[in-house]
């Protein structure tokens, strides 16, 4: 048994409306798996289901081989879970949330103390240990809450949306911790609407939208799936108001999108459009400031599998780089 | 291997109960609803009228038992629902009984320690005397565990806040009041009255406490032990289905 989660026909019905219809997956053990849709696609409602938070209207799901319903204690043993909003217990102190937690997986009074103490240390928490947590930043909460979901060395963790509205400086200090807990063979169950974290991040992404799974595979195969979306991204030195026409013009371009000083150029042959920019430039006394090459991004890859452009239904983009996020440069 | 996940599980309920304790017994609805709300009705109802103190004293004490421990459940789960805390609940790996057992304890030990005042007060003020210490601790603690699991079962109903569930909560509360023997003494009541008396379970816990501080008691000790065991194994039941059905609709 190899899969640290099984999901088989998870179904999720709200009334009428079908949330999640008839989902499948696998969840390799030690592996980074990213849920990624946007906002109502059934991300968190597959990730309640698969917790045992919620029970699936239709189909089943297994966590290290337990049933999640039949078996609910043995694999909720096994698990740990960070859902959207950080549901610590703001009346307590990072501390008694971290000990209550232990005593919730029944640890020795030794055991949990000792693991509390360890975990505040590794998320930086151990010098606030004892102030109330309604004290503490979101950044902060959200460290308490994933310190929490690993307080009973869980063989999977669970993160929904980890670092949604977190600043810089916590989504860099989140996602280097979760990094480390995978290369310490924690698998991870990631749902994410940022697609430059799914890329980042996960070994393999299924792409959720509207209930169903559109796509399973690796980032980058799941990119190389649509190599028609290969870019050039240039900036001038000027600008002429002709300019994103001129460029539409050039041969083998199939279409140029402004983005701030730059201009993204879509061609399936981005070494020829290459010669084509720098005659333009030549020919019209411009000087290229920057020229890279980009690979169709994982967001280039949703927009083709779901039809919908990012910022449309709260997918997000990061680096303001255009149609997709996380694309490779080359 | 049963006896050891009991006794497992009883630990992780105790631990809810104390957490329970700790968080929410201060707060702003549990004093309201637990201590103001009860003692307020007591005192506007014996307020000008020629009530002997032995007759008022067990009717504040019912009612404070009533109120405080019914309703620990209605303010800690639906702020809990909100807070998203009560799924760390069901995300850990103890039964829905646990859980439900946990929050039990936390109402049962709130009706208990708020009921221990007007006790007091009867004992050191007005000369109250426990004359049947058997029907009073029965009366109190079947009554404390059956109206925290009675609170627990209407915690089931849809709500993300305390006052979406303690008003259409109220509106069952305080018409048993009416029934009860609170306000009028079940012998005074018409047959249908008594009837209806019967079926309420803060009639068993007035007659019980009466019976405890040496009054009259109109059904019996033990139609009113069973009254009230059945009605916490109902309520018990009744709200784990609930709950059940909300983890199916949620």
């Amino acid at each position: 048994m190899n899969e640290a989660v099984r999901a088989e026909n998870l179904t999720k019905f709200y009334g009428k409306l079908c949330a999640v219809d008839h989902i499948s997956f696998e969840v390799a053990k030690g592996e980074v798996f990213g849920f990624l849709g946007p906002n109502g696609a059934g991300k968190t409602t597959t990730l309640r289901m698969l917790t045992g938070v919620s029970i699936p209207s239709e189909g089943r799901a297994e966590i290290m081989g337990y049933d999640i319903q039949r078996q609910s204690v043995e694999a909720k043993e096994l698990m740990g879970i960070v859902p959207d909003i950080s549901n610590v217990y703001n009346e307590l102190s990072a501390w008694d949330n971290l000990t209550f937690t232990g005593k919730l997986y029944s640890m020795s009074k030794v055991e949990r103390e000792s693991r509390a103490q360890a975990l505040l240390e590794l998320f930086d928490l151990s010098t606030r240990r004892d102030e109330k947590v309604e004290t503490y930043s979101r950044g902060m909460k959200r460290r308490v809450c994933i310190a929490m979901a690993l307080i009973n060395r869980s063989s999977i963790l669970f993160l929904d949306e980890p670092t949604s509205g977190l600043d810089v400086q916590s989504v860099i200090s989140i996602r280097t911790k979760i990094r480390q807990l995978n290369e310490d063979g924690l698998t991870i169950f990631l749902t994410t609407h940022n697609m430059e974290e799914a890329s980042q991040m996960c070994d393999r992404v299924a792409i959720i939208n509207r209930g169903t799974i559109v796509a399973i595979d690796s980032p980058e195969k799941l990119k190389r799936t649509i190599e028609s979306l290969q870019s050039i991204e240039v900036a001038f030195d000027k600008a002429t108001p002709t300019m994103s026409g001129d460029l539409n013009g050039l041969p083998k371009v199939s279409e140029v999108v402004k983005q701030g000083d730059k201009y993204r150029l879509f061609t399936d042959d981005p070494s020829r459009i290459l010669a084509e920019v720098w005659d333009y430039a030549n020919s019209n006394g411009l000087t290229i400031i920057t020229l890279n090459t980009l690979g169709p991004s994982l967001g280039d890859v949703f927009v083709k599998l779901t039809g919908i452009q990012p910022d449309e239904r709260g997918i997000e983009r990061r680096s303001g780089r255009g149609r997709g996020m996380g694309g490779g440069r080359r | 291997m049963r006896g050891r996940r009991f006794v497992r599980e009883a630990k992780v309920a105790w631990a809810i109960g104390i957490k329970d304790i700790r968080i929410y017994y201060a707060s702003p609805p549990s004093l309201m609803f637990g201590i103001l709300f009860p003692f307020s009705m007591f005192l506007s109802f014996v307020i000008g009228r020629n009530m002997p103190i032995a007759h008022a004293i067990p009717i504040l004490i019912a009612q404070t038992l009533f109120f405080a421990s019914s309703s620990i459940g209605p303010i800690t789960i639906p702020l809990e629902r909100r807070m998203q805390t009560f799924d760390r609940f069901l995300s850990a790996p103890v039964s829905l009984w646990t859980v439900l057992l946990g929050k039990t304890v936390a109402g049962f030990i709130y009706g208990i320690g708020i009921s221990a005042i007007p006790i007091a007060i009867g004992a050191l003020f007005f000369g109250s005397q426990v004359t049947d210490p058997l029907a009073l601790t029965a009366g109190m603690l079947l009554s404390a565990f059956a109206f925290a699991a009675m609170g627990i079962m209407f915690a089931s109903l849809p709500g993300q806040g305390p006052g979406q569930i303690l008003m259409p909560f109220n509106f069952v509360r305080i018409p048993l009041l009416f029934i009860s023997g609170v306000f009028i003494p079940v012998t005074d009541l018409p047959y249908w009255g008594q009837i209806a008396s019967m079926f309420s379970p803060l009639t068993h816990t007035i007659e019980l406490v009466r019976a405890g501080l040496g009054g009259e008691n109109f059904f019996g000790p033990v139609v009113n032990v069973s009254v009230l065991t059945i009605y916490f194994v109902v309520f018990v039941f009744v709200g784990i289905r609930f709950h059940i059905i909300n983890q199916k609709r949620e």
